[in-house]
């Protein structure tokens, strides 16, 4: 029963959004019914949907815990675009590097290389943050900038595939692609990686004693460092998670998706995250299920498009609106308190 | 209820007596105010005659507070009536109150630090001259107040410079320069030496001679029988008594203000002359050498601190707030560093342990700021109870927390300490400052501990909860561990200590032993007096 007294407000706030929504597709002269029974059946109508629902459910889940396992200790990750892009290039470097090597091999290597590569990105904002105070908001959003010059510069470089018109990199030996679960249409593993990357984290926040410090770091980290918890060390350490989940992606993304670096690869992944922390209110052990719905949406909307001409950025105004509309349900709960 | 056990004839003798020789010059009738689902108020009358001084007397969470914040337009009552002179009036607001002839002086001040004290007096109030900062006529006004009642301020001080005695001058002023008759003063004696305090009275009485009524609320009993006329007493959000001076007695008061449950006798707080732990085979827990600290700021907060604890012995730090007690705290407790000097822990060097060690070590650390400092307002009150305790068993092992053993720890320290709340999931937030304050001193009183660093320990909670307090101090002392109590409370201090350490500008100025307590010294060592160098070289 408080269960769903718990959810009603989040409730209200996501149909409120889904009427605003509803009233501006109808302004753009479409038909709204149309457009949402679009939006919610692609997914479930055809495997095909469902699958494609599942390939965007993988980068969507670990870039939004990508920012809410900082947010845990309080502090704000805005760069799991870079590294995303970091972890994907540290991925295609191994897999172009050491194609020849076998699957059972190359394969961990690529997927390491990739959150090696993406918690280095957001180790280098950490250790600012631990070493000289600096604001992790600002290094990790100036970080991502930089990471677009670097994906530029190695997706131009020695490794450009020169038949691409778009700066690309050559494929990835095709002992570096993940395994398929599903052949037609195309599942790779990435799927069980991230789901198991969402069960992993909320183990160790919920039932460890680090993941503890890290939970209490957030709720009050002077608290916190008056009894006795290394707040700045667990600072550093859930930035470090977080970015290495987001480089997790990108090497999913790499390997499993492209099979080769793409400049743009991280698509609107990163900015997707964000919103969908902030529907999960930090929450990480909701994010896979947020993350889930927004996929919905994603798939909905490109089918959409296709098939009504409405366009799709359409479900991105959508979104935001659903953000609002659960923010708004919070300030009405404090205001009645 | 309680008003039954009492002779009938002090309540009904004491009102006809008053109302003959004065009239009420406010009334409140059947004030009701709840907060959520608590009860603070219910059905609360209240009476203030002219010329009068009312101390309004119980303890924390007992509605003195609320009621006055209720007449002074800070909380809206769900229900009840304020007649001022005979005439029923709401009162919207503070403006609203300060209008209608009543102020309010509150316990912390609402004052601008870098501002004079004639700008922070004349702030909000109209000027004869807006816009060019020209104060001659208002402060003709104001030192014209000031010699009328007796407050010697030098107006042109920033109010930063000034001693928390005189800054509460300056709130008072503020008052009667806005020509108020009804002055309220929430705990004004809290922060204040003994010789403060006596110079306050001596204002107050001379504020009743011209013409002002004042309503004191306070927690000591003391007081109320010094400078009141008449006392009412509150307990649990109700009347339970209202008479005057003459007829109160010590007795009757503290039953008024405790209820029927406490059994008196086996309390500290009423005890005569407090209960003292042993003085047999003691010995030296904690020593602090040469302590210096400098803060970020670049200001000394701590110079050369030097004093050593033994087992089973409290030793208080007295000093107004400011002074550097919190810093000696965190120095202590190894969440700030010293700049210089050592702390020894059973004659081990522990200067450079980290917090985390030192409460493996048996710290316990009670800070003063719970909201900042203590206490987890957003993750459950289970959290909360084994913060700091958390890589210990039963709670966790191998790094990995057992919330089964958690959660019945949980349940047990809620029912022994009597925290209100739902249970062990219960949001911190949810939490009322006096439930707060006891989830603190459950966590440190759940683990064996050697040292027991507790600053404003008692903060909040009602009386019977810190006569459990003390208890338990006392209790752990006799088992040998020592205590270092910080407080801005002389009464507390007088209380329980073994031994009281002054400090002042981050020095210590004396420490006396029990048999040398003595209000007035300690308050003039509060105020920067160094004790003879003799007696200072002795214990340190």
């Amino acid at each position: 029963m408080t269960q769903i007294k718990k959810f009603f407000p989040y409730l209200i706030a996501v149909v409120a959004a889904f009427i605003a929504a509803g009233i501006f597709i109808a302004a753009l002269k479409f038909n709204p019914i149309k457009a949402y029974e679009t939006i919610f059946f692609t997914s479930f109508r055809t495997p095909n949907g469902f699958i494609q629902t599942l390939t965007k459910w993988v980068p969507l889940t670990l870039v939004s815990l990508a920012f809410t396992v900082p947010l845990s200790s309080g502090k704000f990750n805005i760069g799991a675009e870079g590294q995303m892009l970091v972890g994907a290039i540290g991925a295609a470097a191994v897999g172009i590097t050491c194609a020849s090597l076998p699957p059972i091999l190359l394969v961990p290597m690529i997927i390491l290389a990739g959150i090696l590569a993406g918690a280095f990105w957001g180790l280098i904002s950490a250790w600012l943050l631990y070493q000289f105070n600096i604001n992790e908001i600002l290094s990790t959003v100036l970080l991502n900038f930089i990471s677009f010059a670097l994906i530029d510069y190695v997706a131009t470089g020695p490794w450009r595939d020169p038949a691409a018109g778009h700066p690309t990199t050559v494929a990835i030996g095709a002992n570096g692609f993940l395994p398929m679960l599903v052949n037609q249409p195309p599942l790779t593993i990435g799927v069980i990686l991230a789901a198991l990357a969402a069960i992993l984290i909320y183990f160790y926040t919920d039932k460890t004693t680090s993941g503890y410090e890290l939970v209490v770091t957030g709720a009050n980290p002077r608290a916190s460092k008056v009894h006795g918890i290394n707040i700045r060390q667990m600072f550093l350490f859930s930035m470090v998670i977080g970015a290495g989940l987001a480089g997790l992606a990108g090497a999913i993304e790499v390997s499993g998706t492209q099979h080769r670096l793409i400049e743009g690869l991280h698509s609107n992944f990163p900015t997707l995250g964000l919103i969908i922390g902030l529907i999960a209110r930090g929450k990480n052990q909701a994010v896979p299920f947020v993350a889930f719905f927004i996929a919905i949406l994603e798939v909905g909307a490109s089918a959409m498009q296709r098939t009504l001409q409405i366009p799709v950025q359409v479900v991105l105004i959508m979104e935001a609106l659903i953000l609002i509309f659960i923010l708004l349900s919070d300030l009405i709960k404090r205001r009645q308190k | 209820m309680f008003s039954l056990t009492f002779p009938r004839k002090f309540s009904k003798s004491s009102k006809q007596d008053d109302s003959m020789e004065q009239s009420a010059i406010l009334q409140m009738q059947g004030v009701n105010k709840t907060f959520d689902k608590v009860v603070a108020l219910s059905n609360v009358d209240f009476e203030l005659k002219s010329n009068e001084i009312l101390g309004l007397l119980g303890g924390n969470g007992a509605g003195k507070t609320t009621l006055m914040n209720t007449l002074f337009g800070l909380y809206k009552m769900d229900s009840g009536k304020i007649i001022l002179n005979g005439q029923p009036v709401t009162i919207t607001s503070p403006r609203d109150a300060l209008s209608k002839g009543i102020g309010m002086v509150h316990q912390h001040f609402l004052q601008i630090n870098n501002y004079t004290v004639l700008e922070n007096i004349v702030l909000g109030s109209k000027v004869s001259h807006p816009f060019t900062a020209n104060y001659k006529e208002e402060e003709a006004v104001i030192q014209k107040l000031c010699k009328r009642f007796g407050l010697d301020i030098d107006l042109s001080s920033h109010i930063e410079t000034l001693p928390m005695g005189t800054r509460q001058k300056v709130e008072i002023l503020k008052a009667l320069y806005r020509g108020v008759k009804v002055l309220i003063l929430d705990e004004p004696t809290t922060n204040l030496i003994p010789q403060e305090v006596d110079a306050l009275f001596q204002t107050l009485k001379i504020m009743v001679k011209e013409g002002l009524s004042i309503v004191f609320i306070t927690h000591k009993l003391r007081e109320v029988l010094t400078i009141c006329d008449r006392i009412s007493v509150l307990r649990e959000g109700k009347n339970v008594i209202s008479l005057s001076r003459k007829d109160a007695s010590d007795d009757m008061l503290v039953r008024a203000m405790v209820g029927e449950g406490m059994d008196l006798n086996k309390s500290v707080i009423f005890s005569q002359e407090g209960s003292r732990s042993s003085k047999a085979n003691q010995k030296t827990v904690i020593s602090l050498k040469g302590i210096n600290k400098i803060s970020d700021e670049k200001t000394q907060v701590l110079t050369d601190i030097s004093f050593s604890v033994d087992s089973g012995s409290l030793i208080r730090e007295a000093g107004v707030a400011g002074n550097g007690q919190r810093e000696l705290a965190e120095v202590v407790m190894g969440i700030q560093s010293a700049s210089s000097g050592s702390i020894f822990l059973d004659e081990e060097d522990i200067t450079n342990v980290d917090t985390k060690n030192r409460i493996a070590d048996g710290f316990v650390y009670i800070p003063e700021d719970r909201l900042s400092d203590g206490f987890l307002n957003k993750v459950s009150v289970a959290h909360n109870l084994i913060l700091g305790y958390h890589h210990l068993e039963p709670y966790s092992k191998n790094g990995i927390i057992n919330w089964k053993n958690v959660k019945n720890s949980s349940k047990k320290m809620i029912s022994e300490y009597s925290i209100k709340t739902t249970g062990p999931d219960e949001v911190g937030g949810n939490l009322s400052g006096g439930n707060i304050q006891r989830v603190m001193i459950a966590r440190a009183f759940s683990q064996p501990s050697k040292l027991m660093i507790a600053h404003n320990p008692t903060r909040g909670l009602d009386i019977p909860s810190m006569d459990f307090v003390y208890k338990k101090m006392f209790e752990s002392s006799a088992r040998g561990m020592a205590s270092l109590v910080i407080s801005e409370d002389l009464d507390e201090l007088l209380l329980i200590c073994d031994r009281i350490a002054v400090m002042y500008r981050g020095k210590i100025v004396g420490i006396l032993p029990r048999d040398k307590f003595e209000k007035y010294e300690i308050g003039r060592l509060m105020s920067g007096y160094e004790q003879s160098s003799e007696e200072t070289g002795k214990r340190a």
